[in-house]
Formats: structure tokens, sequence, C-alpha cells
């Protein structure tokens, strides 16, 4: 295979890396204003990233009965948005969640032109209210819903059309920095191994949510088959990694989403609580009816009542919810229907068990970026899950696209001619590739289970001082004994080898940051970071967010004041 | 692989490369001698559906094996 290889090189303004909703509508925007645009994707944007199967509703925007992107903001940062912001209250930058408030409905309009179908029934917009009050009354932010079955088909048509080369099959192994600004990156098909260096003004990083390290449901067993509710491809943390590795600061590597909700046949915690404002009810294995637990110690306190299994119910609603069910899950993961029907499952009769102990374990936190998007790496912009606005969603991503390829003609007009360090182009390649040699070494997939397991083990969802160490101590020396094992039997698994490189690079990261945050977050139940040794809310650290970046190979944290919302944007405007 | 999550008819299958191009995860390999996809990773599918709901002619069925019930 190796003889095979050799180096081509890209030019382009913008490289575009990841082909989700981030990338394309990030391309998309940036061809509008006359750039030149590569987008490389791992698979095929057609039916790539979080979105290619499908997605039943966007979210989320203000507006609703007056509420303005103030008002929002307040209440997101308040208490009542979702939960991986709402337990990291004070830990993201304010006028990033404006920016993406604000420049919400504008984004709208710009998929409208782009061809996205946005409409629901009868050429109108979708609006319904996002999330609930405890009692069950909507709340005041509102979302989308929409028919999106076909989104990424549609995008993808768009970016083509607008003359946005698209390589395939292709995943980023590095950036490339010159005098500390980006001048490009390296990337490898992952179906012939053809290394390709990029030579590029400007990157966008769109590469979806981080949480590889962790199990997904059920745990891997036979030949590691795994359910995730999220294609594990955009799970990797990519883009993370190699932010993190060229020098960009990454922050709330310590936190993840509390888990909620799982079932064993795949349902979607989202399809039940927030779509058209409905609520499921929990009931405890004995069927008396229980608060839902909003996160991990509060299901333990179930637990060591010996209340569980819970288990949640549709059954109380009425008979025509089970058809809006039906169109919900077709919109978003059709494939479920034929396996709920496999297992004579009906979602809306049925009682699904909730697992509140583990579940959602992707990371809450990202790339650092600025309200321009920008990260701390001259330029390199990130949106949606892989940056620390991550969280929002599909419509937090398009809006991040979308203000990306707004933004970014501005910097690349201004950018330096990008000068690429041929060494920096070699050494990376080496690593990249080196699994293609290695004989009688690790298949990627068994190291990767096995820094899931330490994960789960030491870190997950409640973590100590003691077991942290553990876990990092064995992280490292697994690194140390395997990493260089690292083995590809062909270009296919060549690329899980790079996704395991990346797991592990941030599995660590996890770990160094979840020792420095001592403290709990928020210091309820509903939070997203639990330390048993430290029960306590640590008020000093309430606007402070531990930045992580690798520096000359080490990996170096910071705690950073978050900044404040610009004054201009605390005027309400009306 | 052993695998029997993923099944191809290989009677309906018309060869139109569509399982192969989308799948996200790269579960499938081609087979150009006989112009017909193959299951190359199936320990890598979870389920998205892509190719089963892409297949023009339903030559793709998933099931969930033992291991995910």
């Amino acid at each position: 295979m190796s003889q095979k290889i050799a180096n081509k090189v890209v030019e382009t303004d913008v490289l575009v890396i990841g082909g989700g909703i981030v990338g394309c509508t990030a391309a998309w925007k940036a061809a509008e204003h006359g750039l030149n645009v590569a987008l490389i994707e791992k698979s095929k944007p057609e039916r790539s990233g979080k979105t290619g199967q499908g997605m039943d509703e966007i979210g989320i925007f203000p507006g609703r009965d007056g509420v303005t992107t103030l008002d929002a903001l307040n209440l997101y940062l308040g208490g009542r948005g979702p939960s991986s912001l709402r337990a990291a209250n004070r830990v993201l930058d304010p006028n990033v969640l404006y920016k993406i408030f604000d420049n919400a409905l504008w984004a709208l309009d710009e998929m409208e032109r782009m061809g996205i179908s946005m409409r629901y029934v009868d050429g109108e917009f979708g609006w319904m209210p996002y999330g609930s009050y405890p009692n069950g009354e909507p709340g005041p932010l509102i979302e989308l819903r929409v028919h999106w079955h076909n989104v990424k088909p549609e995008m993808a048509s768009a970016i083509r059309k607008n003359g946005i080369k698209v390589f395939e099959r292709t995943m980023v192994v590095d950036l490339l920095t010159n005098n500390g600004i980006v001048v490009g990156a390296t990337a490898v098909n992952t179906r012939t191994a053809e290394f390709i260096t990029f030579k590029a003004k400007a990157i966008v990083l769109g590469t979806g949510d981080f949480s590889r390290h962790y199990n997904p449901s059920p745990p891997p067993c036979w030949k590691y088959k795994m359910a995730y509710n999220n294609c594990p491809a955009s799970a990797a943390g990519d883009g993370h990694a190699v932010a993190f590795r060229a020098g960009a600061d990454i922050t709330r590597t310590e936190t993840m989403q509390p888990a909620i909700v799982r079932d064993e046949i795949l349902l979607q915690p989202g399809q039940f609580y927030l779509n058209d404002g409905i609520t499921a009810k929990t009931f405890n294995w004995k069927g008396e009816e229980i608060s839902r637990p909003e996160g991990p110690l509060e299901y333990l306190q179930y637990f060591n009542k010996g209340m569980v299994p819970l288990y949640q119910t549709l059954e109380h609603l009425p008979d025509d919810f089970q058809k809006r069910l039906e169109i919900h899950i077709m919109d978003e993961t059709p494939l479920r229907l034929k396996l709920h029907g496999d297992r004579g499952f009906n979602p809306g009769k049925h009682w699904y068990q909730v697992a509140g102990n583990r579940g959602s374990h992707v990371l809450s936190g990202g790339i650092v970026i600025d309200e321009y998007f920008q990260t701390t790496l001259k330029g390199v912009y990130a949106g949606g899950e892989c940056s620390e606005a991550c969280g929002i969603g599909a419509g937090g991503a398009l809006t991040a696209g979308m203000s990306i390829g707004e933004n970014i003609h501005r910097y690349v007009s201004t950018a330096p001619e990008p000068v690429i360090d041929k060494a920096m182009v070699e050494h990376q390649k080496r690593t990249a590739l080196a699994p293609l040699s290695v004989k009688d070494g690790t298949v990627p997939m068994e190291l990767e289970c096995s820094i899931r397991s330490i994960c789960e083990e030491f870190a997950g969802p409640i973590k100590t001082e003691g077991m942290l160490r553990e876990g990092l101590r064995r992280l490292s020396s697994l690194k140390r004994a395997f990493l260089p094992k690292l083995m590809a039997i062909n270009p296919h698994y060549l690329m899980r080898c790079m996704e395991v490189r990346n797991i592990l690079d941030l599995a660590e990261v996890h770990f160094k940051t979840a020792l420095e945050r001592k403290e709990t977050r928020s210091g309820s139940s509903k939070s997203q970071f639990i330390r048993l040794d430290y029960p306590e809310n640590d008020p000093s650290l309430d606007n402070k967010h531990f930045c992580v970046r690798m520096e000359n190979g080490k990996t170096m944290i910071v705690a950073k004041e978050v900044p404040e919302l610009n004054q201009e944007y605390a005027k309400e405007k009306n | 692989m052993g695998g029997n999550a993923i099944k191809i008819d290989y009677d309906r299958c018309i060869g139109c490369e569509k399982c192969y191009d989308f799948c996200p995860m790269d579960v499938y390999i081609w087979d150009n001698d006989n112009k017909v996809p193959s299951v190359a990773y199936e320990e890598e599918c979870y389920f998205c559906g892509i190719c089963f709901m892409e297949c023009p002619k339903r030559a793709i069925d998933i099931t969930f094996p033992a291991s995910m019930w």
C-alpha cells in the first residue's frame, strides 16, 4: 500500500473540516462571498453527521410572545435552557450565545435561500414551545418542527451547486500552522490512504461532539457491537483534538451532559420531552409515579431506595399522539419504527426504561470561540457541537455555520499568503500512516474499548480525586504501550486508528481538567460535573473556565475569566 | 465477520452502490467483480438505517442481534 501513496497538495481560500450542518452552511455562505472553498468529510455530505438520517426539530429560537434575544439569553443561562448549558451557568461566553440567538432568524432565511426545506405544513413554519416547566407548562423559548428527513441531501446538493470542492471519505490528520497562524491541514482518504496537504488561509471546524471515550449503550460486547443515538463517526472529537494539538484552547472538557434516558430500543429522549411540549410520565418499578431524575445524583437516590429500574410512558396521551409520534420518528430515525416493530414495542403505549446513571456522556465543552466564531488560533473558526457553544443542537449549528460563512471572507481578504512548513507535513504524514506498516499490532477498536472502560470506571458521571488519578495513570500507560502498536490492515482501519489517537488525547484532557475543577458545579442533582470529594459549588470558579491547549507537546491548563456580556448587547433592543 | 444484523438480498440488489456510497461508518465494501456490496465491518454499524432507507429495492434488512437486545 505505502508505495502508492503520493503527496497531493490542494490550495484553497477556506478549508472546511466536516460536512455536517456547520460545515455545509459555512461552506455555502463563504462561497456566496466569492471565496474558493474545499470541504473534507469522513463519509459523504449527502448522509453524514448528526442529521444524516434526518432530524425532527431544530432550536432554539427566541421570539415567542415578545421574548427578545436578551430575554432568551437570560432564560438560557438562568436555568431554563438545556441541561448541558444550564449546569454550566456562567462558564460559557454569553456573547457567543447572544450572537447565536440574535442571528437565528437571519440564518433561517439564509437556509431557505440555500434551498433547505424549513416549512412544516402548508408552507408555514412549525413553531412549537421549547421544553417545559416541571409542571408541564410550555417554556418561553421556541423551536422549529421540521420534516428534515432529507436535509443532508438538500445541503449537499446546495454546496455542490455552489462550486465547493468536496473531498469525500477524507479525514483530517492535523492542522498546519506557521508563526502562530493556521496555514492549512493534512488529511487522509479513508478508502485509498492517499495523503493530502491542504494549503488554506482559513479553516472551519464543524466536526461534531466528543463522546467516544465512554461506552455507548449497550456497552461493547460481542464483536464490539454497540448502539449510539448519534453517529459515532462524528463523535470522535476529531476537531477538538486537532485544535488542541495545534495550540487552540478547548474548554469545559471536564464536564459532560447529564445522563437522562436510555431505552434499549434506541428511543431518542428528545422525541418525547421536547416535541409539541409533550411530557412523559415517570414511574418506579412498582408503578408509583415519581418525578423524572434530572441527573446521576437524583437517579442514585432512587437507586439507594431500591426504586429502580425507573420507567416512562406516554400511554396517558391521546390516541392521535400515536400518529404524531410516528411522524417524528420518520423524520429523524425511520429505521427505529422497524426495530420497534420487530420487538413488538409500541412507543406510544408501552413503558420504556429510564437509565438515569448513564447514557449521554457527550462532552459539554469544546473549542473556545469568540462572538465571531473564531478560535484562539488565528484563522481557525469553529461552530456547532465541536465548539464551546455546543448543546444547542442543529439550530445552533446552522446559525454558527451561516455566521462563519458571513464573517470569514473579512479574515481571508487580509490573511497573509500561507507558507507551509514541509517538515511539519512530513511529521504529520509519518504519524498518520504509521499504523499501515505495523505488523502483529493492536486493532483500533480494542484500544478504543480499553479507553472506554477506563473512563467508565475511573471518571464516569460521579468523580473523585483518587479515581481520577488512577484512571489518568492507566490512560497514560495505555497510550505509551499501545499507541505505537496501533495496526491498520487497510485504509478503513487507518481511519479508526486516527480516531483512537484523537480519543486518547481528549480522554487524557478530560481526566486532567476534571482533577482541576475541585467543586461540584451548581451543587445540585442537575450538575453535569459532580465531585463526591468536593460536593459544594466553589463560587471562585463561577465565571472561570479551564482552557486547555497543547504547547510543545505539553498539556497546558489555564483558568480563564469568562467574558462579560458586551455592554451594547446588554442594552435591550426593541 | 460472522455478523447477522445486516442482510443483503442479492437477488434484489441492482448494484446501485447507494449503501456503499452513503454509509457514514463505511461498513460496506464494494465487490467490483460481482458489482454488489458486501458487509465488511458490521461491528461498526450503529443502526442508523441509512442503507436500509436509501436502498431503492429494499434489498437490505437490518435486525437487532442478541448482543443489542
